[in-house]
């Protein structure tokens, strides 16, 4: 009798081990083929010099000497913390602000949420075309309303000055509608009690927000933070279609830079090294994200 | 009295102002896509007035039927509707399978293979570009759909965002299955999946939007046209036409639409973001 559960017992044991390994089979392959493979030939790729269609000469770390030595990767990385700097705080401001708007009782809610989460949605290709037309110097409508208002205008995407610039508002505009869905959320988690302790002790509107909302809602303001400067690092789409990173590399942010080297250059080794650069910059944003939110997480 | 009727006053004004701000900043977030509209309503050579008609003074559909003949859009929507449901199909099929695993069967390497799978979440997708363009090719995949469609056929995300799911089902459901002498797949199809509605949804709409809006990865790994997807066709439309703005937002427009009516219909979407569920 013992025994035959025993049995019983291996026979389930071998089944499910069966089963498991059948079940995860399909995603594992996959996972190992297409990232987890790579993340080792992006290494061997870096020690050589090649641009994979004969040339493949080894070269150490001639690739890392280059892109820690040479300004270019630098300059990329100077670039997109330029844009992040320029983007977040921005992005977050007008967010918040439309979060907290949205958050008094405000009616067709639903309708307003969705127009500010739209761009966000909308392809990048198809948005940045309107873009381009906006911003032309000559006739696009920024320059106009500019002018009729009094304000002085700009050459925006094809001068080195202000083509930064621009390409921040474009982004600045996609991108705001995810932090306004974070934010509201983070603002409903918000207990009531907290707020209307606060107005019978006499706090203003202001001071309130600023000592009980934003000490509580600043896990999502860390979050939104780290995944918009993660998301500059990676940013390539706009980039290629508003100046294919010009004029001259005014905007040429580390991953188009990465792009650039690659299928532009056909520097496959450098550009594998720059990959590695890149890598390693997302990974200590994430790290950093774990870190912050991991230690100061309100999530009631 | 008077301090309540003041209040009263100030509460108007509050709102007021506050509706006044909300639609302000809404303006300024629609008018690009009103911008788009009228620019692909003007006939061509009035995108280029100074100032800019706010309103179009000629309205013409011509710009839709050129845009539209200028191009095999058909095909281009063909292909990137084939690519993005074959990829979502194929990802929610691997990734509940996987996810049922890891959350009810108690396998051998359990643990170590799902430790393996959440680690591979740390590698960027930007990293492993070049390495997959050599895999790719090597595969004899280079300029096919294969190569658009099989390498996003699993994703570490939607397992675990699946697997949540499995694990709040309740163990009773399973053993009453058993007894009434289900198989397990029975069991996950019939019982463990359609719970876990809601996050196939997300799932779904989240890999759809992410094939229909892809560019840098078809880019890479696609180069005759008729293996075009939509976003790269519309890159190299502005690429061909230039200044021809009524065109080219005409074009815009109509790639744009089948998103903006999608997310009309799927409102869930917007819920998933807010409930924290994000990764490129």
């Amino acid at each position: 009798m013992d025994s035959n559960r025993t049995q019983a017992q291996r026979k389930q044991a071998v089944r499910d081990n069966i089963a498991g390994w059948l079940f995860t089979l399909p995603s594992t392959i996959v996972l190992l083929v297409f990232t987890f493979l790579p993340a080792f030939i992006v290494v061997y790729l870096s020690l050589f010099d090649t641009n994979l269609v004969g040339q493949m000469d080894f070269v150490g770390l001639a690739n890392f000497r280059q892109l820690v030595t040479s300004g270019d990767f630098w300059g990329s990385v100077f670039r997109t913390l330029y844009f992040t700097v320029g983007s977040v705080p921005v992005a977050v401001a007008v967010s918040l602000l439309i979060a907290v708007l949205l958050n008094s009782k405000v009616r067709g809610r639903t309708f307003w949420r969705m127009g500010f989460f739209i761009p966000y949605i909308t392809p990048l290709v198809a948005t940045s075309i309107i873009w381009l037309y906006i911003f032309n110097p000559d006739y696009g409508m920024l320059n106009a309303a500019l002018h009729a208002v009094g304000l002085p205008m700009s050459r925006w995407l094809t001068d080195t000055a202000s083509a930064m610039p621009a390409l921040i508002l474009y982004s600045t505009w996609h991108d705001v509608g995810f932090a306004v869905i974070i934010f509201m959320a983070a603002l409903s988690r918000v207990p009531t009690e907290l707020l209307e302790a606060a107005q019978i002790d006499g706090a203003s509107g202001w001071k309130t927000f600023w000592h009980v909302t934003w000490p509580m809602i600043s896990p999502s303001t860390y979050f939104v933070v780290i995944i918009y400067t993660i998301s500059a690092f990676k940013m390539f789409t706009q980039v290629e279609v508003l100046t294919q990173g010009g004029p001259v590399d005014a905007t040429t942010t580390t991953g188009f830079y990465l792009y650039e080297q690659a299928f532009g250059q056909m520097h496959f080794g450098y550009a594998s090294a720059v990959s590695i650069g890149l890598f390693v910059i997302i990974f200590l944003l994430t790290m950093l994200q774990r870190k912050v939110t991991g230690s100061k997480v309100f999530y009631g | 009295m008077t301090t309540m009727r003041r209040s009263v006053m100030w509460q108007r004004v509050n709102r007021v102002l506050l509706y006044t701000a909300i639609t302000a900043l809404f303006l300024a977030v629609v008018f690009p896509f009103y911008w788009m509209i009228v620019t692909s309503l003007q006939p061509q050579d009035a995108v280029f007035t100074v100032p800019p008609e706010l309103w179009p003074k000629h309205p013409t559909f011509q710009n839709y039927i050129d845009a539209w003949n200028a191009a095999p859009w058909l095909r281009y929507f063909g292909n990137t509707f084939f690519v993005a449901s074959a990829s979502t199909l194929i990802s929610l099929v691997t990734s509940s399978l996987a996810a049922f695993a890891f959350a009810t069967i108690n396998f051998k390497g359990r643990e170590t293979l799902f430790n393996l799978v959440l680690s591979v979440m740390m590698i960027p997708t930007a990293t492993t570009l070049i390495p997959n363009f050599l895999i790719i090719r090597t595969l004899g995949w280079f300029d096919t759909f294969y190569a658009l469609i099989i390498p996003f056929a699993a994703s570490v995300f939607r397992i675990f965002l699946l697997r949540q799911y499995f694990m709040s089902t309740p163990v009773e459901l399973w053993e009453a299955a058993q007894i009434d002498g289900a198989s397990r797949l029975l069991y996950f199809r019939s019982i463990a999946l359609p719970l876990a509605k809601p996050a196939i949804v997300t799932i779904a709409i989240n890999s759809f939007l992410g094939s229909w809006t892809s560019f840098l990865w078809p880019t890479v790994m696609t180069q005759s046209q008729d293996k075009q997807l939509i976003e790269v066709a519309l890159n190299s439309f502005l690429g061909e036409k230039g200044q021809q703005w009524s065109q080219l937002a005409a074009a815009s427009v109509f790639t744009t639409i089948p998103i903006i009516l999608f997310f009309f219909v799927q409102r869930q979407f917007i819920e998933g973001i807010g409930g924290g569920g994000i990764k490129g």
